[in-house]
């Protein structure tokens, strides 16, 4: 990052007065990062699996605390050949993508009573901020006591994990519209409605595609904990029966499962977030 | 104070003491009522009754859970999430102590327990050439779960030494999952039982730095079907429960006359393990027996309670308390003449 460096800065060998004012304008210092590097955000994890690699193939890690990378991969040609991999996957992914449509509404419809009326957040602001403190596999045992150990009690999990970011950005980003705005649609008559629909929803917008991509990552994170209680599938499952017995290959099979769903729902998100909020101009672009 | 509240606190009193004694003592019912639903936490045993077919017999509904073992089982237990889970011998004396009422419903042991432990001990590879025997664990570091069987085996196998709690250093840590042979390689702990395919999997893995494992030659594989006192309570889950004991020694039975079957469903298609490693779980386990009496291992778990009592500071109590009679020849009765399921010496007396 450029923060002060032009063509011709030397320190202490002028006077500043004395610097042509034309050649100074021609070279504005510039404080944005710069243009986008091709696959930059692809380096940082290349350069990992490359370390890995490296490490795996000079002896320097020890294979019993982590397995090589081909024998990853061999681990997931077995995984699929056998249609192991494919329906731990498919069950994971109903339990995940139910959690997290759930959560995204409960999250979004919670944070738009919170964020409107002053009732609204004096009731559900402190709930939300405990869970938020409280760690989801603290709360196994009170959900097996209410819900039982049922496919409910693990969409419930992460139903309940997937709300607090969901909420907490678009509580923040709604509370964070211009007042303006409201003043605009108050003179305007505005419905409450219409002032939700048309000044509300696209404020917060922004708020609540940040805390999707929270949410999208964490839905999957959350099965490695609710598939640990009374599961014979999915992929939290295929990870625990693994530690059961050692197999520190299919561990990191899962692992990796982990990481290309979680950084795909991300990018998808991002996906939409750069279409939908196409009108903003940031640092970003 | 009123008068009236000495006949309150009488009674209130008078029940609190009576309570315990009210277990069941209803007669089974022959038949289960229509409509009722057992919910089993046996994976094993399921996946037996699957491989061989008896799963057809059951003639009520049964909704399947993968949970066994002490810690998940009274989690469940106490969540009122299931009626009955399997377990080995500590957890229920675990759970009494803790105001979780249950009781074991049906036992089984390995033919030739010393031939065939469930544990051995791992050492450490820092202490593989100093540690040879029980007698070697004075003033080492010892991995102690106190609510489950391992927890119970470390007492005793310091009884059989020799020694006192004093003489070690007890390492409260639960057994589960890879806990133990993690803690083993690290050096978090000298000596911690293992248990299952952890046995030689930590001697592949760690031999060759100075791992090993010592036999406790004591009996250690205790191995129980347990309900809660309120399951047992209810004359159509009482009669279920029945049943499900005499299909689980058929299971018993089935699994000790079939065990390439048993390998090759069990372990390779269910629990993704290797043949080898299935094969060397099986032998490792040897043929398991259904005693027709119970004497024995209520004898031998009272001893355990005196051990477990004097250790956490709990109350000692009968270890009558902790089995239903009721149930107490179904297993034995189930199996067919000469099945392999039947503990012999017995036939002998």
């Amino acid at each position: 990052m450029t923060l002060i460096a032009t063509d011709d800065f030397k320190p202490r060998a002028e006077p500043a007065s004395t610097l042509d004012p034309r050649r100074r304008s021609s070279a504005r210092v510039r404080l944005g990062p710069g243009p986008a590097i091709p696959f930059g955000m692809q380096i940082g994890s290349i350069g990992l699996v490359v370390l890995w690699t490296l490490g795996s193939a000079l002896g320097l890690i020890d294979p019993r605390i982590l397995s090589a990378p081909w024998t990853v991969i061999e681990a997931f040609g077995k995984l699929i050949a056998e249609g192991r991999l494919q329906e731990h996957f498919t069950i994971s992914t109903w339990r995940a993508v139910t959690g997290l449509v759930i959560g995204v509404a409960i999250g979004t419809v919670l944070a738009v009573i919170a964020g409107l009326s002053r009732w609204g957040e004096a009731i559900i602001d402190g709930p939300v901020q405990i869970k938020r403190a409280v760690p989801t596999l603290a709360l196994i045992p009170l959900l097996m006591l209410w819900f039982g150990i049922g496919e409910e009690m693990k969409i419930i999990t992460i139903v309940l994990a997937v709300i607090v970011p969901i909420y907490i950005h678009t509580h923040n980003a709604l509370r964070g519209i211009d007042n303006r705005y409201v003043e605009l649609a108050e003179t305007l008559n505005l419905s409450r409605w219409a002032f939700i629909r048309q000044v509300v929803l696209p404020g917060a917008l922004p708020g609540f595609l940040l805390g999707l991509r929270f949410a999208v990552t964490l839905c999957w994170v959350s099965l490695v904990v609710v598939e640990q209680v009374n599961a014979t599938s999915g992929l939290g499952y295929m990870i625990n029966l693994a530690r059961t017995y050692g197999q520190t290959e299919i561990i990191i099979a899962g692992i990796v499962v982990y990481a290309v769903l979680g950084l795909a729902s991300d990018a998808a998100v991002r996906l939409v977030e750069r279409r939908a909020l196409s009108w903003r101009r940031t640092l970003s672009q | 104070m009123p008068r009236i509240t000495y006949p309150l606190l009488s009674l209130a009193l008078g029940l609190a003491v009576a309570s315990p004694m009210a277990h069941a003592a209803e007669p089974l019912l022959d038949e289960v009522p229509p409509g009722t639903v057992l919910r089993i936490g046996d994976p094993v045993t399921q996946k037996a009754l699957e491989i061989s077919g008896l799963i057809d017999e059951l003639s009520f509904e049964v909704e399947w859970a993968n949970i066994s073992g002490g810690p998940q089982g009274s989690e469940a237990f106490r969540a009122k999430a299931l009626d009955v889970s399997t377990v080995a011998e500590i957890p229920s004396i675990h759970a009494t102590w803790t105001d979780l009422p249950v009781r074991n419903i049906a036992y089984r042991e390995r033919e030739d327990p010393i031939a065939h432990p469930v544990y051995r001990f791992g050492v450490t590879p820092a202490l593989g050439d100093q540690i040879d025997g029980l007698e070697d664990f004075k003033g080492r570091r010892v991995a102690y779960s106190p609510g489950q069987a391992q927890g119970a085996l470390v007492l005793r196998a310091l009884e059989a030494a020799g020694l006192t709690r004093d003489d070690v250093t007890l390492v409260e840590l639960p057994s589960t999952g890879d806990v133990y042979p993690v803690a083993l390689a690290a050096g978090q702990v000298d000596i911690a039982p293992l248990g299952g395919v952890n046995i030689a999997r930590y001697l592949s893995q760690y031999g060759d730095d100075g791992a090993r494992t010592i036999d406790h030659g004591l009996r250690d594989d205790p191995s129980h079907l347990w309900a809660p006192q309120e399951v047992l309570d209810d004359p159509a889950k009482a009669a279920a429960l029945a049943e499900y004991v005499r299909l689980w020694a058929r299971a018993t039975e089935w699994i000790n006359d079939h065990p390439e079957e048993y390998i090759q469903g069990y372990y390779v298609k269910d629990q993704n393990l290797s043949y080898e490693d299935g094969k060397a779980a099986v032998e490792q386990t040897g043929r398991q027996v259904i005693p027709s009496n119970w004497d024995e291992v209520i004898e031998r778990h009272t001893h355990t309670i005196a051990l477990l009592a004097e250790a956490t500071g709990n109350e000692p109590f009968d270890a009558e308390d902790l089995f239903d009679r009721r149930f107490e020849k179904l297993a034995a009765e189930a199996l067919s003449e000469g099945s392999s399921a039947t503990k012999k010496q017995e036939l002998i007396q």
